[in-house]
């Protein structure tokens, strides 16, 4: 069954960019113009995820967040916001909010994010010992990595961006991702600093091997996985 | 001569002028009633003389000389009479009547009220000062009439001693007074400091608080101090209205044009529209940075996150940049190092940007090859974080305006950079109530940044 996901943005060129990609990707989108009908679509229910811009005419993004939360809606919410400072985000994730996203954004970012969302909201939240992909074997007790047979070494940090990167195995992570979720970093590097770590990691992963593991998406990030 | 400090402190003068004012009142509060006992003791002995001698005329014009010689000794046995010095001399001089021996050479025979030096009166074993009037009666004999003052004398040196114990009681409490007087004023002005101060830190919200003092000077400073900070916060919050919604009205285009970029990028397989596409989003993004981190620097200079400092290790935080950068380093000819040992309350995402950008700069301007040293030391209340290279370094005479915003040296040397990395380490150093400081790393640019450990 196609995802339902609510969009509430007010500026008609952003929605109809995210409608048009969501709907691409196989999902069923409503828009709300306004934080009131957004509101009033969100309290119907049946959502699987709820796409929140910060500044709306009438009521204010937070505010309308405030209030799905406030009525006992525990649907997963993205908060897009043009204000880029920290805290904006800080502000918005303590409201409530699942995961914050600053314009401009890459569609490949909202999408990723929202994947994520949405697969955080049905999975299991079951403690792992192991993960695999392919050949690609991590003992998370033991914190040894091998590729059939062949035993690989990483540094700390190395172990834990292929850890992140096995823990969401199949999906486009892009690299303000990896930057929260392994680095826990919250600004902007500035330079692609991540590139070159993803390529160190590739270069221990895939060389030398027939199947390529860890792909570029280009315009997104990078996908682990067995299909190219 | 210059004075030292201080004594050219206003506390201290203020302080010494109440004290020295308390003093000179006092004094001359103590002075004046002495003068006012004095006096009312000697006007109580001259109504008793000038009343015993109109008695004693009385009597002489109703019984003459005889009478009167006769009321003299009367007079003089009653007991009321301890203090009275009476004589009566025939007109050379003899002794007639009453209780002193001789004519004092130095008195008139007609005088006023005087105070003598010491007489001896008959019967008295030591002179006694006395307050006396003289008159010459019509049969040509002389009149004297006194009242011992020993006793008035004895209450005004008494007054007098007291007076010296009452100043020196007067000292301390004169200190006292000076002290708590001193004491106000400067926490009056001590408050209205302290909010100067913390506005100045940047919290626009904050007034000196009204008190009561209503319609004094300090009630009017207060007045215009939170007048004119009413008028900053107002201006501070337009422009912080004008530049969120300017970012804002930016955003929302960039957001259509990268969409736009994303989108095409998706359709065409057209590889040289591709790289031409790349090229496009990579300045879209810059322009992006450059305005996140304008926006960013005017949220540090307005105060904004303050509320938000944790306790953070900086040296694990600088070698936790030093890892993140440590591939790009590498790749791009340079060598990271981080070092040293420092905790302080800060805002972590700031200072990491900061720190970043200014890491992105060592690697734009440094020598390639050469190497990037991150280091961060404590002394006093402060920790300095450091970020030196060892590339060309900035000519002393041009730092400052490396630190302006979009002040970049020499446009043609770095087309990319968008000139607010050191703006944004600048804003966010005082955003902790810290400073910046741009040295010569010999050869090379060492950056300072200078944080309070403990939030000010």
């Amino acid at each position: 069954m196609a995802q339902k996901i609510l969009l509430i943005e007010d500026d008609a060129q952003t929605a109809g960019y995210i409608v048009k990609g969501l709907t691409e990707e196989g999902m069923t989108v409503d828009h709300a113009a306004n934080g009131r009908d957004g509101l009033f679509h969100a309290t119907d229910g049946g959502y699987d995820a709820i796409i929140l811009d910060r500044m709306l005419p009438g009521m204010d993004g937070m505010a309308v967040l405030g209030a799905i939360r406030a009525g006992g809606i525990h649907t997963p919410v993205l908060m897009l916001s043009a204000l880029a400072a920290v805290d904006d985000r800080v502000a918005g994730l303590t409201a409530g909010s699942d995961d914050y996203l600053t314009k401009p954004f890459a569609f490949a970012e909202l999408l990723a994010r929202l994947r994520l969302m949405l697969r955080r909201g049905g999975g299991s939240a079951q403690p792992t010992t192991r993960l695999s992909c392919g050949g690609l074997e991590m003992d998370l007790l033991s914190r040894k990595v091998k590729r059939d047979a062949r035993p690989i070494e990483l540094q700390p940090r190395e172990f834990r961006l292929l850890e992140y990167l096995l823990r969401h195995k199949e999906q486009v992570v892009t690299r303000t991702m990896l930057l929260e979720g392994v680095w826990d970093y919250h600004f902007d590097p500035g330079t692609n600093v991540i590139d070159v770590h993803v390529s160190r990691l590739r270069r221990k992963i895939d060389d030398g091997e027939t199947v390529p593991l860890i792909h570029t998406v280009r315009g997104a990030g990078y996908r682990l996985g067995t299909e190219a | 001569m210059r004075l030292p400090a201080i004594l050219r402190s206003s506390t201290t003068r203020f302080f010494a002028l109440v004290f020295i004012l308390q003093l000179i009142s006092g004094t001359a509060l103590l002075l004046f009633v002495r003068h006012i006992i004095a006096d009312e003791l000697e006007r109580t002995s001259r109504t008793l003389v000038t009343a015993l001698r109109d008695d004693l005329i009385a009597d002489y014009e109703h019984e003459g000389s005889r009478g009167l010689r006769q009321l003299i000794a009367t007079r003089l046995a009653t007991t009321g009479a301890r203090d009275a010095a009476v004589l009566l001399d025939d007109p050379v001089g003899n002794h007639l009547a009453g209780n002193i021996e001789d004519w004092p050479p130095f008195l008139p025979f007609n005088a006023g009220w005087q105070v003598t030096p010491p007489l001896y009166r008959v019967g008295r074993d030591k002179p006694e000062q006395m307050g006396v009037i003289s008159t010459k009666l019509p049969d040509g004999t002389h009149l004297l009439v006194g009242h011992v003052i020993e006793g008035d004398l004895r209450v005004r040196r008494l007054t007098g001693e007291a007076m010296i114990a009452a100043l020196l009681l007067a000292i301390p409490l004169a200190l006292l007074g000076a002290i708590v007087a001193t004491r106000v004023i400067t926490a009056r002005v001590e408050r209205i400091a302290e909010t100067a101060r913390r506005v100045g830190m940047g919290d626009l919200s904050l007034r000196v608080p009204a008190d009561e003092s209503r319609g004094d000077a300090f009630g009017d400073l207060a007045d215009a101090i939170n007048l004119m900070l009413a008028r900053i916060e107002a201006l501070v919050a337009e422009l912080r209205v004008v530049t969120d919604s300017l970012a804002h009205d930016l955003r929302s285009p960039l957001t259509r044009l990268s969409a736009t970029i994303d989108r095409a990028m998706r359709e065409t397989d057209d590889e040289a529209a591709v790289a031409a596409l790349e090229r496009v989003g990579a300045e879209a993004d810059t322009l992006l940075a450059m305005l996140s981190t304008a926006l960013q620097i005017s949220r540090a200079e307005a105060g904004i996150g303050r509320d938000r400092f944790v306790s953070t290790d900086l040296g694990r935080m600088l070698e936790d940049l030093a890892e993140v950068y440590g591939p790009l380093a590498e790749e791009r000819g340079f060598t990271l190092t981080a070092s040293g040992q420092g905790h302080a309350d800060v805002h972590r995402e700031l200072v990491g940007q900061a720190l970043a950008n200014l890491v992105d700069n060592a690697m734009k301007y440094g020598r390639a090859g050469g190497h990037i040293r991150l280091s961060v030391a404590s002394h006093g209340d402060f920790v300095s974080l450091l970020v030196d290279d060892d590339g060309p370094g900035i000519p002393a005479d041009q730092r400052e305006q490396a630190l302006r915003r979009f002040g970049r040296l020499d446009p043609a040397r770095q087309p990319g950079g968008a000139g607010l990395g050191l703006a944004l380490a600048a804003a966010v150093s005082r955003l902790h109530g810290g400073g910046i400081e741009l040295g010569d790393n010999q050869p090379g640019l060492s950056v300072r940044l200078s944080l309070p450990r403990v939030r000010a």
